[in-house]
């Protein structure tokens, strides 16, 4: 690991890193002051706050400085069985959202077999 | 596969070299815990994605119910700890051991500080009336969702704040390397990371 091998001062990263987390924090807070299209909002939201991840990630936790293999396990693991646990449940909610609307009283017949 | 090939199939030996990430196996272990910490933060996100999108009824407006300048001050202090963690393990790697002790320091006050806004936050919204199951706001599934998501990384934080608190004791005896320092570090900064996405799915969005 070779963080703390560099000349200059060893603490600026962490500093530039807070004044940049920050700074998108501050975008992010005030982003919907500007009366943007909801879906651009939503869209602009994720990317700043995958971009705070990742500053996190690479900074603060140094995995910048770690191998590849390392990275590669930790990104490939969290993200996409994060997105493939999000896309195989949340297209469900629609169905349950159908059922609730059908009357409790007046259940649908099943429908015929033929 | 011909019986040959079958056969060094059967032979090989693992190929990754002694450390195939490269790191320490205390390191490599905490990874590991971080990822599959992740996940349990992941299926709790999108379980709350889900309730989101499959109830009829209104979600509610988080200006109504939270003050978001409040929230956001609190990300503030859990970026600021990170800052001094990071710097922590700096120090630490340097042999500085006053800076480390100062760094430690201050990411406790800042894990408390944190907690204290939390039980704030807590209270204020109990006391106007939310539960688990119900809350005066709209969709009965906010307050599960609030009350699950925030309490997980709140006893997060204090796995995280005992964490600290334990590694500045040693840190202080003499008993903790630099390695100790850089995998309470790791904890720390993954309480950070998971509360971005908490800030943003749940306060913002």
């Amino acid at each position: 690991m070779s963080e703390t091998a560099h000349g200059g001062n060893p603490y600026k990263i962490y500093f530039w890193t807070w004044v940049g987390l920050l700074f998108i924090t501050v975008a992010m807070l005030l982003a919907e002051k500007f009366h943007m299209p909801r879906w651009f909002l939503l869209a602009f939201l994720l990317v700043f706050m995958a971009l705070k991840a990742v500053v996190i990630g690479a900074n603060f936790m140094h995995l910048k400085y770690e191998k590849t293999n390392l990275q590669v396990v930790v990104g490939v693991g969290l993200v996409v069985t994060t997105l493939i646990l999000f896309f195989f449940i949340t297209p469900e909610a629609a169905h349950v959202r159908e059922k609730s609307t059908i009357p409790m009283t007046a259940p649908a017949a099943a429908p015929a077999h033929h | 596969m011909s019986h040959g090939t079958n056969a060094a199939v059967m032979e090989a030996h693992w190929g990754g070299g002694a450390a195939p990430f490269g790191a320490s196996w205390q390191k490599t272990m905490m990874w590991i815990f971080i990822v599959t910490d992740g996940l349990l933060f992941s299926g709790l996100l999108c379980a709350y994605g889900f309730l989101r999108m499959a109830t009829e009824a209104p979600w509610p407006d988080r200006t109504k119910v939270f003050s978001i300048g409040f929230i956001a001050f609190m990300t503030f202090v859990l970026i600021s700890s990170s800052a001094t963690m990071g710097s922590a393990v700096t120090a630490s790697k340097l042999g500085d051991r006053k800076k480390t002790t100062l760094f430690l320091l201050a990411t406790i006050v800042g894990a408390f500080t944190f907690l204290g806004c939390q039980a704030y936050e807590w209270t204020e919204i109990i006391h106007h009336g939310a539960r688990l199951t119900t809350n005066p706001w709209g969709a009965p599934q906010f307050g599960a969702s609030f009350f699950i998501l925030t309490g997980f990384h709140g006893s997060h934080v204090v796995s995280g704040a005992t964490i600290l608190i334990i590694t500045l004791i040693r840190h202080l005896m003499g008993k903790t390397p630099a390695q100790g320092v850089e995998m309470a570090g790791l904890y720390w900064h993954f309480v950070d990371l998971v509360w971005v996405f908490i800030f943003t799915l749940f306060y913002l969005v």
